[in-house]
């Protein structure tokens, strides 16, 4: 037998493996790959013009009273370009045993000596990539059709919001894709979260205009201060909490979602390998 | 025709069957698409305060934004729920084995379009219907009796040109194979050049497209009937271009599905998945 | 640790529910939901450098079997150890071990190549890019690969795709292997191509542990050590390919095809009958067929005898004998 190497090494090359074969499979689907690429660059535009018919042009004296902010185009630019990274979480990795199911080859992976996380944490770091390259362009378009006026300086809190909110979402990911191999209708599952997250979270409206009882489900969202944190810096909106209890909320909230995702999958993998369901789709 | 018919019914049957082993994909179907509407309603309450806003009135003849979101969330789960399920049905006999046989046998292609057109027809309906009651009742919006009629007339209208795009959709779904992304695509197109979400006058760009899309005239149209109260000498110009629209996709659809067909046949890629 | 046995199987039984269908959506079950043991209570050892025939009928359970032993099925009771590890408390320890083939068409991505795909997959079991890249290319050279190992797979061959399963259980070089129903589906020259491979390389060459599933009995007879029969879930024997056929009373078979009925009930020692493309088969054991010849010719009476043949007992017969149906169908004793 081949010497074995040490395991931390292995599943490092297992998780580079993993974004290295997702990369080439979504290259061999040249129209698709571009069009993946094309689609999020006019994502934002119907909530952007939605917007703009509500307030018969850019600004809102409404909006401004309760954030601070009367730019309403550069509010909800900016939520909506953020939300990308859900859809990573829930389609990018939530769906990602789901589709090696489709393909037939979820049993030829899952019998190599790998825990089964290790799959999702490469399928996460393909997926983290893509949607950065998206978020690159998606800035580039919004600014030049839209002049956005965004505070440079805010970069570098904002890079961390979207790291430590990325963590929350790895959990998240590792809940849907266990999830969605217990249940045929796995995408459903996805977008079932992703509907529940978004309706939840305050993405193009602050938090005071949902009712008490969304309010306190969105405290528990880690979009909700990712987003809230990334608009206070990007564009000077009012903040309730002060940075540190944003980050350390979203710090809890990403170790608690992790360590729920890690339980779940394991008791889901265990469910349809007592099953036998692993291989049907 | 006798077989023709039951090959239809055959097909819907079949269909149908197995939609209804996937519960939570109907109730998914039935419930989401009015949900996703309601980040709106927030959105509306940060932007102008309230639930009415006079700007949005100017351009789409209403100030209430709310039913208009609603309604344009309801008929396009019609037509999008209609066309993935089209795609998609394609697809999932790729998947199966079966296309093959079904393309090889005797039947007339046009009956299978039919029965699975008619079967996606069939659970948009249901879908639409639970919709409706649910913005009923949860949403506050108002639909009388006297309305029915007319707004299932316009319906019928746009889903004759739906099956147009559907069977379309089919044909490139034999060759390209993946359906999903290309509605998708279409899904994206539609949302942000015909009014379901806002008027279109709000760019004379996107007003420009929109004429060429069905959905734009069945939706002012079923507006005009629903929350606008318009009479028939001010709508039937744009049930008019809907009715000549679909002459044009159902055209188009089933010539590009012929070509199609025949393009796999002579290529040999049917039974690739 | 055991150091002679490189696998062990211990009252495995996997068990699965079956739900009674309704053959309207509203109307009423038709049946019972039932218990179906897929693998009930099985015991096996598997010697290290052994090649272990597993052989039995279409849902006999050596699919279900192999798939507990590789840990991608969590069995209801028992375990297995695997070159020393246990599949329930270690399954990643022991599929470090195992190299497997499993059936299906689609077990590859056919998006890409043959080359990218055991890329991917030595990667996963835990192999360096130069280590996998020496290991492809001798893989792949063995199997006559490499100046397709660039095209994608869905351009392949079944026999070709098979190939690359096959390379793909090998690519970490483990010492046991478990290999499913590896000929199914391939022409008769890859047929032989594979079951030489197995056999001379693998097995002798290179000393691997190899169990082997089949429903093909030639195959278990020329390439295994020693077969277990497996029936709707059970072993119900397990010895050398040649102690098994000895284990049938009779020395002698006479195979009579005819067309019509012919009755040769209570002629030798026993007669098992099926019909094959609307001609009657029957074998027919005895310990010295010369005797039974003419008694067989007279009962034919009406028949018409296409062909007589004298053979020794094969595997068939051992499993008709053990289970009363065939290998591939039901077998009616008379």
């Amino acid at each position: 037998m081949l010497p074995s190497t040490n395991r931390f090494k292995r599943y490092l090359r297992a998780m580079n493996a993993e974004n290295v074969k997702e990369w080439k499979i979504e290259l061999t689907y040249r129209a698709d790959f571009i069009r993946g690429m094309l689609e999020p660059l006019i994502f934002v535009f119907p909530y952007v013009l939605f917007a703009v018919a509500l307030m018969g042009g850019r600004t809102s004296s409404v909006l401004e009273g309760l954030t601070g902010v009367s730019d309403g185009v550069t509010y909800t630019i900016i939520g909506y370009i953020f939300m990308g990274f859900l859809n990573t979480a829930v389609w990018g990795m939530g769906f990602a045993l789901r589709k090696e199911q489709w393909y037939g080859t979820l049993e030829s992976i899952f019998v190599a000596p790998v825990p089964r996380w290790v799959y999702v944490m490469g399928m996460a770091s393909h997926s983290i990539a893509h949607q950065s390259i998206i978020l690159f362009f998606q800035v580039a378009v919004v600014y030049v059709l839209f002049g956005l006026l965004l505070n440079v300086q805010g970069i570098l809190p904002v890079l961390i919001f979207v790291a430590l909110m990325l963590i929350s979402l790895m959990g998240l990911g590792l809940m849907i894709s266990g999830l969605a191999l217990m249940f045929k209708e796995g995408w459903i599952i996805s977008e079932v979260f992703y509907s529940l997250i978004t309706i939840v979270t305050p993405i193009a409206y602050p938090l005071a205009v949902l009712p008490p009882l969304l309010q306190k489900l969105s405290k528990a969202m880690p979009t909700t201060y990712a987003i809230t944190g990334i608009r206070h810096f990007l564009i000077a909106e009012n903040m309730e909490f002060t940075l540190w209890s944003a980050y350390s909320r979203l710090i809890i909230i990403g170790v608690c979602w992790v360590v729920t995702g890690l339980l779940m999958f394991h008791i889901v993998d265990r469910k349809v390998r007592r099953e036998g369901t692993l291989a049907e789709y | 025709m006798r077989n023709d018919l039951f090959l239809i019914k055959e097909e819907i049957k079949k269909n149908i069957k197995i939609l209804l082993c996937y519960p939570v994909e109907i109730m998914f179907w039935a419930i989401f698409p009015v949900l996703w509407v309601i980040p709106f309603i927030f959105q509306g309450e940060a932007l102008v305060g309230g639930v009415t806003s006079s700007e949005f009135g100017k351009l789409a003849g209403t100030d209430q934004f709310i039913p208009f979101v609603l309604i344009g969330a309801i008929i396009s789960t019609y037509l999008f729920s209609s066309l993935y399920g089209m795609g998609g049905s394609i697809r999932m006999e790729s998947y199966w084995g079966t296309l093959e046989y079904i393309l090889g046998s005797p039947a007339r292609k046009i009956s299978i379009l039919m029965g699975k057109a008619l079967s996606e027809s069939i659970s948009s309906t249901l879908f639409v219907a639970t919709q409706m009651v649910i913005c009923i009742f949860g949403f506050g919006l108002t639909l009388t009796v006297g309305k029915i009629l007319p707004i299932l007339l316009v319906m019928l209208l746009l889903v004759a040109g739906l099956y147009g795009m559907a069977i379309a959709l089919a044909g490139v779904t034999l060759q390209i194979k993946e359906s999903r992304s290309l509605v998708h695509t279409i899904e994206y197109l539609f949302y942000l050049f015909s009014p379901i979400r806002y008027p279109v006058g709000i760019h004379p760009m996107i007003a420009a497209v929109s004429v060429l899309i069905p959905l734009t005239y069945a939706l002012v149209a079923i507006r005009g009937i629903w929350l606008l109260n318009q009479s028939v000498s001010v709508l039937w110009q744009y049930v008019a271009i809907l009715a000549l629209l679909d002459v044009v996709f159902i055209t188009f659809g089933y010539s590009i599905f012929y070509f199609m067909e025949k393009k796999v046949r002579k290529s040999g890629v049917v039974a690739q998945y | 640790m055991d150091i002679t046995n490189a696998i062990v199987a211990e009252g495995i039984v996997k068990v699965f529910k079956k739900k009674a269908r309704r053959k309207h959506i509203i109307g009423p079950k038709i049946g019972k939901d039932e218990l179906v043991y897929a693998v009930n209570k099985v015991d096996m050892k598997v010697r290290k450098g052994e090649l272990f025939g597993l052989l039995g009928p279409n849902g006999a359970g050596k699919t279900t079997l192999v798939k507990c032993l590789s840990a991608l099925l969590l069995p209801n009771e028992g375990t297995a150890v695997i070159n020393g590890h246990d599949i329930v408390e270690d399954p990643i320890a022991a599929r470090e071990s195992i190299g497997i083939t499993t059936g299906g068409e689609r077990t590859l991505y056919w998006k890409l190549s043959g080359r990218d795909n055991l890329r991917y997959f030595a990667a996963l079991y835990g192999l360096s890019s130069d280590e996998a890249n020496q290991r492809i290319d001798y893989l792949m050279k063995i199997m006559g690969l490499l100046d397709k190992q660039y095209e994608r797979i869905e351009k392949y061959s079944t026999g070709m795709r098979q190939k690359v399963s096959i390379c793909r259980a090998l690519i970490h070089d483990p010492p046991v292997l478990l290999l499913d129903e590896p000929t199914l589906g391939l022409d008769p020259s890859f047929s032989r191509f594979i079951r030489l491979f197995i056999k001379k390389d693998l097995n002798e060459k290179q000393g691997k542990t190899i169990l082997l599933t089949t429903h093909y009995m030639d195959e278990a007879d020329q390439l295994c050590d020693r077969i277990a029969i497996m029936n709707q879930g059970k072993i119900v024997a397990v010895d050398t390919p040649e102690n098994l056929k000895k284990s049938i009373p009779h020395d002698e078979v006479l195979e009579v095809k005819c067309l019509g009925h012919a009755d040769f009930e209570g002629i030798g020692q026993r007669v098992y009958s099926q019909s094959e493309d609307g001609v009657q088969v029957h074998r027919i054991h005895s310990e010295n067929v010369e005797e039974i010849m003419s008694e067989v010719i007279k009962a034919a009476d009406s028949a018409k005898i296409l062909s007589m043949n004298v053979t020794k007992p094969t595997l068939e017969d051992v499993f008709i004998h053990l289970t009363g149906t065939r290998l591939t169908g039901e077998f009616n004793e008379e």
